[in-house]
């Protein structure tokens, strides 16, 4: 499974390829972006089964990189999961009306990320059998 | 502030008037107000304009100390220093990070052995009991770093408000210059002196003119 990790922060970043590795998925297969500008660079050139973003990020934030790739035919149905510092309910509201797929509050701990990401692949498995 | 207004709020009523409001003569007491409202206007303008001079020299004076001591300067230095504190810590948390990455495949390694060991030996014997010790001290590192892992997140989410906090200091910064360039102060980086007061005066006058001074 190919997922790319977008962060401005390459802690951030590392900590994330590093519990996604923790949980079995192959450290070979994912791939980091900056912001979400380089992000949909990427999403473009190359096939991703999976992103997991930032919200505040400079050029293109989380949220404008969720409703572009909606946007986009050949991209909109990819998986997005929002890890993110924001936690207001306005914003969380706001990726759910773009389309999220999962969203995770930071600081956040290895047991939430699998449970969320089991969840989003129970989610498509479902919606995948149904269609 | 050396603007003195008053508006003869508390004083006596003129004489002059006071002989007007009893006069017959509409045309002169009408002619007699409008004197004393256009004397109390002017007495507002003259007070407004020495405040406005006032700002005008208190902006100029912020932009001569801003030249001399090159305050612009400290202010970037300390998002120089916000930026540091950025980077050490980012540097930090990657170090921390390199440690688990370093350890990770070593409690793998005594995890699988143990286990072959376990396997390997039935229960009782020495190396069994040592071998179920070592793969449960190795499960309990491997818990131990992935909680490393997240625990670096603290860089991430206190790097955010730096950054917030680098962001709203070029802010200021920026109205600060803003500020007193729009005095033409800093017209060529230096203290307000000889030619540049000049500027800075006709500015001021213009700006004055335009409230109608």
């Amino acid at each position: 499974m190919k997922i790319l990790v977008v962060d401005d922060f390459s802690t951030m970043r590392r900590i994330v390829r590093n519990l996604l590795v923790e949980l079995g998925f192959s450290n070979g297969l994912i791939q980091e972006a900056d912001d979400g500008e380089n992000a949909l660079t990427m999403l473009r050139n190359n096939a991703f089964d999976m992103v997991v973003t930032d919200w505040n990020m400079p050029n293109m934030t989380g949220i404008d990189l969720l409703r572009a790739i909606r946007a986009e035919p050949s991209l909109k149905g990819l998986p997005v999961l929002m890890v993110t510092a924001e936690n207001n309910r306005d914003q969380i509201i706001a990726a759910a009306q773009a389309g999220v797929n999962g969203y995770i509050v930071k600081p956040f701990t290895a047991a939430t990320l699998q449970e969320k990401l089991s969840k989003i692949f129970e989610r498509l498995a479902a919606s995948g059998a149904t269609a | 502030m050396n603007a003195q207004v008053s508006l003869m709020a508390g004083e006596a009523m003129p004489p002059e008037l006071h002989d007007l409001l009893n006069s017959a003569d509409g045309a002169a007491f009408e002619k007699a107000l409008d004197a004393l409202v256009r004397e109390r206007e002017q007495r507002v303008f003259r007070a407004l304009g020495l405040l406005a001079r006032d700002l005008h020299d208190a902006v100029r004076r912020l932009g001569g100390d801003l030249a001399q001591e090159g305050v612009p300067g400290s202010v970037a230095d300390a998002r120089k220093h916000l930026e540091d504190v950025l980077e050490m810590s980012s540097q930090a948390a990657h170090r921390s990070l390199d440690f688990v990455e370093r350890m990770r495949p070593q409690a793998d390694a005594l995890a699988e052995n143990a286990s072959a060991v376990i396997d390997g030996t039935s229960e009782g014997e020495v190396a069994h009991v040592l071998a179920k010790q070592s793969q449960s001290f190795a499960n309990a590192c491997r818990d131990g770093l992935a909680d490393f892992v997240v625990a670096q997140s603290w860089q991430d989410l206190s790097g955010q408000r730096i950054k917030k906090v680098v962001n709203f200091i070029g802010s200021v910064e920026n109205s600060l210059l803003e500020l007193v360039s729009l005095t033409g102060a800093l017209a060529s980086g230096e203290a307000a002196a000889g030619p540049v007061k000049v500027t800075s005066q006709d500015e001021a006058d213009r700006l004055l003119s335009e409230f109608g001074f």
